[in-house]
């Protein structure tokens, strides 16, 4: 039902990379993209969490996209950028990731459905860029994954 | 007209005159006779009325409405205040609260038409009264409604006049009719007056104002349709109508009326108040244009913006604080021109610029510190909005437990945060409830023992430093150590062993445990074994504690603490590896260099023995997961921080000093351990972490 709802007209992603692989974000979910910040550890949480920043007078939990899906760390690199995220009803998050490509189109005939990839990330689908193929992250999921965790 | 907008206020103000006149009926229950009690009640009811009645709330209308009844009668004199009487009030006010509840939940009333307790007021009203007045809902105004038929007879029945007679179809509020009545009784005349200007007139409003000069030179003019305000802004056609009182006779009115220039016609005839069930509507329509003008004058008030239903975040603000607010503002702009011009010319003159660079900064760092003090005030609300329903509840417990008990409060005044103040009341209430329930012996019992009849609680509320402390102090049985150990027992929290290895204090501790009740029989006031623990939690979760202390026999005193804001704090900022963390400053007792030697081992946990006190310690390195140390130094710096009376020792690496900080939630989704209570930002613009020292202790 809700897949539906947000595949009825083309939207706009954000086209992020982790290793090679593609992800897309839904661009009404970003608040902000910012360079890397000192991150402070937090003792005793959820290990994706490398810890929190500070945004202009707020703190907000960052969460390593690569360690959620299971990927090794990586150093930290000119290109890696905190994408923070603004879920409906919801408080703010940053994710980390490897490095933000571009701001795509995809129009609905271009997506195929999907639920999930071979790691069980949550998605709504797999669009069709070009040549590439783009994962779409079901962002409002994974941040719900996270509450019931 | 969309009424969402004023349920807040509404709620808002429906508390208050609920708070208000359960303060009142209070008063009216020690003193029957107190008149100004009496009519402090009865204007309550009546704004209550209004309210519900703008608002759409019927059920709510109709008995404020009927309660109003009872209280005019009182007024009046006409019916003396019994305790029977003061119960079906109080009664009256809880279903008063209960449809403010569920309008809180829903914004709806309900349908309970608490039909019993009206019948209650009603009964109240009939068996009371001397005069024979039905038990119809506007007694009031039963006595206007006879008069109005026996003058009936009188008045001319000429049809094609009586339709000229505009004046007659005026609404009038009950405020308007009081006057009439007080009028009559000076032997004044009131007349009604409909006056037609000429309809060649450009000026009607110039004409209106002439008349109305005119009458004021002679009377008052208590109502005139249209209104004042529509009639000087010309939005009437060329007819007005009136009641005015005066002392002189009719024509006089008259002429004083037709002498002004291009009134075509006066209409003008003694007047009576109408009947009845006209009365109670135009009662009804009154109240509610009085509150629309009301809300639409403070619906420009600030900090209402995208309110949320009905969830009640608002915080009242004393406008000496706000100015204060406002003048600390305009230095801090003040303060930035400084800077700015102490950049541009820079240039100029290196060394003298950066003088006043600095000063310009210093005055920057007052200003701010200053600010942020002033704002965290605008913050504090006293904690009497909590403890001002306690009076009220005690005298139902009293009556409920048959015993007899008093409670006095004292420091009233005293400041909290507000996110602490929506917090403590329920555990006060607890705590009181405790008091009265367990801590009071029984009437009977006191005389036995020689104490005086009456028990007392005592409910103190004092600032200590940076913490508010409120006690709860009652004159009763005290606590029974021994029978808290044989019941801890019973129930299996201890075995007979430890039990007899407690100290008094630990037995005492006992009672803060879920599930655990002392009293022999449940009664429905406390003793189901969900008070006390629920009071710890909740008190810690603010970032306070509890204490007891009871001597048996002879009372039991709680003893609350609390943060006196939740948002700043002073603390001691620390150095652990490369990470900084604060320790809030209210838990440090002192900071201690320590040699590793000292350190000696208690079953198998270190602890340092200071001055003859043997402290734990936690190493917080190992609390925090940070990496190991290459070498273990020779001193290690110890920061001791207490809980209640418990202390415990934190190793640190570097003392960094003391800071102002403003606490920060971690925000959502990450999993906090225990440990951390919280954030900062530290003027790098780092995080520190805020460590939870009673969680260590």
């Amino acid at each position: 039902m809700e897949e539906n709802e947000i595949l009825e007209e083309p939207k706009q992603y954000i086209v992020v990379k982790l290793d090679q692989e593609q992800y897309g974000i839904d661009i009404s979910f970003i608040d902000n993209i910012v360079r890397m910040e000192r991150i402070t550890r937090v003792p005793k949480v959820q290990s994706f969490f490398p810890g929190v920043i500070n945004l202009r007078g707020e703190i907000i939990p960052v969460m390593s996209l690569r360690n959620r899906f299971g990927l090794a760390d990586k150093e930290y690199t000119n290109a890696t950028r905190m994408i923070i995220l603004k879920p409906e009803n919801g408080a703010k998050i940053g994710i980390l990731v490897d490095e933000v490509r571009e701001v795509v189109t995809l129009e609905e005939e271009n997506i195929e459905k999907a639920t999930r990839d071979e790691q069980g990330v949550n998605l709504l689908g797999v669009g069709k860029y070009k040549d590439t193929l783009i994962s779409l992250l079901n962002i409002q999921e994974i941040i719900q994954e996270l509450d019931n965790a | 007209m969309d009424l969402s907008q004023y349920l807040e206020m509404f709620i808002d103000e429906t508390k208050e005159h609920l708070q208000n006149l359960n303060d009142q009926v209070l008063v009216l229950e020690a003193e029957p006779d107190n008149i100004d009690t009496i009519n402090e009640i009865f204007r309550a009811a009546h704004s209550l009325k209004g309210m519900a009645g703008t608002m759409g709330f019927k059920r709510m209308q109709r008995l404020t409405h009927d309660m109003e009844n009872v209280f005019s009668k009182i007024r009046e004199g006409k019916m003396s205040v019994t305790p029977d009487l003061v119960d079906v009030v109080f009664k009256c006010l809880d279903a008063i609260e209960e449809y403010l509840d569920c309008i809180i939940n829903t914004s709806d009333e309900g349908d309970n038409d608490n039909e019993d307790i009206i019948r209650m007021l009603n009964a109240c009203l009939d068996a009371d009264s001397s005069s024979p007045a039905p038990a119809a809902p506007a007694v009031s105004s039963a006595s206007a409604d006879d008069k109005a038929s026996s003058d009936e007879a009188s008045a001319p029945a000429d049809s094609a006049e009586d339709a000229k007679k505009k004046f007659l179809h005026i609404e009038i509020a009950d405020f308007e009719k009081n006057a009439i009545t007080e009028a009559k009784a000076k032997n004044l005349n009131v007349y009604g007056a409909t006056v037609y200007i000429d309809e060649n007139c450009i000026l009607k409003a110039a004409r209106a104002f002439l008349v109305f000069k005119g009458i004021e030179g002679i009377g008052e003019i208590i109502k005139s349709v249209p209104g004042v305000q529509d009639i000087e802004d010309e939005r009437f056609d060329f007819d007005f109508s009136m009641l005015i009182i005066s002392e002189k006779s009719l024509e006089e009115v008259k002429k004083v009326i037709s002498d002004v220039s291009e009134i075509k016609e006066v209409v003008i005839e003694n007047y009576e108040a109408p009947s009845d069930s006209e009365v109670v509507s135009s009662v009804r329509e009154a109240d509610n244009k009085h509150e629309d003008k009301k809300d639409d004058g403070k619906k420009a008030s600030p900090a209402k913006a995208n309110a949320k239903p009905v969830a009640n975040r608002s915080v009242r603000v004393d406008i000496e604080k706000l100015d204060v607010l406002m003048n600390l503002v305009s230095e801090l702009i003040i303060a930035k021109n400084g800077l700015v011009s102490a950049s541009s010319s820079s240039q100029d003159d290196n060394k003298a610029s950066m003088q006043s660079f600095n000063e310009q900064i210093e005055y920057l760092e007052r200003v701010t510190t200053n600010l942020h003090e002033s704002v965290m005030k605008v913050r504090m609300v006293p904690i009497e909005s909590v403890v001002s329903r306690f009076p009220r509840m005690i005298r139902d417990l009293s009556k409920k437990l048959g015993k007899e008990m008093e409670l006095i409060m004292t420091g009233e005044e005293t400041e909290l945060d507000r996110t602490v103040i929506d917090e403590i009341g329920d555990p006060l209430m607890h705590m009181l409830r405790n008091s009265a329930d367990h801590g009071l012996e029984s009437t009977i019992d006191r005389l036995k023992l020689g104490k005086p009849q009456v028990g007392t609680i005592q409910l103190n509320a004092y600032q200590d430093g940076n913490n508010v402390t409120i006690e709860v102090i009652d004159d009763g049985a005290g606590i029974d150590v021994e029978k808290v150990k044989a019941s801890a027992v019973k129930k299996g929290h201890i075995t007979e062993e430890q039990a007899e290895m407690l100290s008094e204090k630990e037995a005492i501790d006992l009672l803060f445990r879920p599930a655990f009740s002392t009293a022999e029989k449940i009664s429905d006031v406390s003793g189901r074994g969900v008070g006390l623990d629920v009071v710890k939690n909740k008190i810690e979760g603010l970032g306070g504690d509890v204490e007891v202390s009871t001597k048996l026999g002879e009372g039991t005193k709680f003893t609350v603490r609390l943060p006196l804001t939740l948002a700043i704090i002073q603390a001691l900022m620390v150095e652990v590896r490369d990470e900084k963390y604060a320790i809030p400053l209210n838990s440090i007792v002192t900071i201690e260099d320590i040699m590793v030697s000292d350190i000696k081992y208690v079953q198998q946990k270190e602890v340092i023995n200071l001055r003859g006190t043997v402290i734990p310690i936690v190493r917080l390195d190992e609390v925090l997961d940070c990496p190991p140390r290459e070498e273990e130094p020779e001193n290690l710096v110890v920061v001791i921080v207490k809980k209640g009376d418990k202390q415990t020792g934190l190793v640190i690496d570097n003392l960094l000093g003391q800071q102002e900080i403003v606490i920060k939630p971690l925000g959502k989704y990450i999993n906090i351990p225990k440990i951390i209570s919280g954030a900062t930002i530290l003027g790098d613009g780092g995080v520190a972490l805020i460590i939870d020292s009673n969680s260590l202790v």
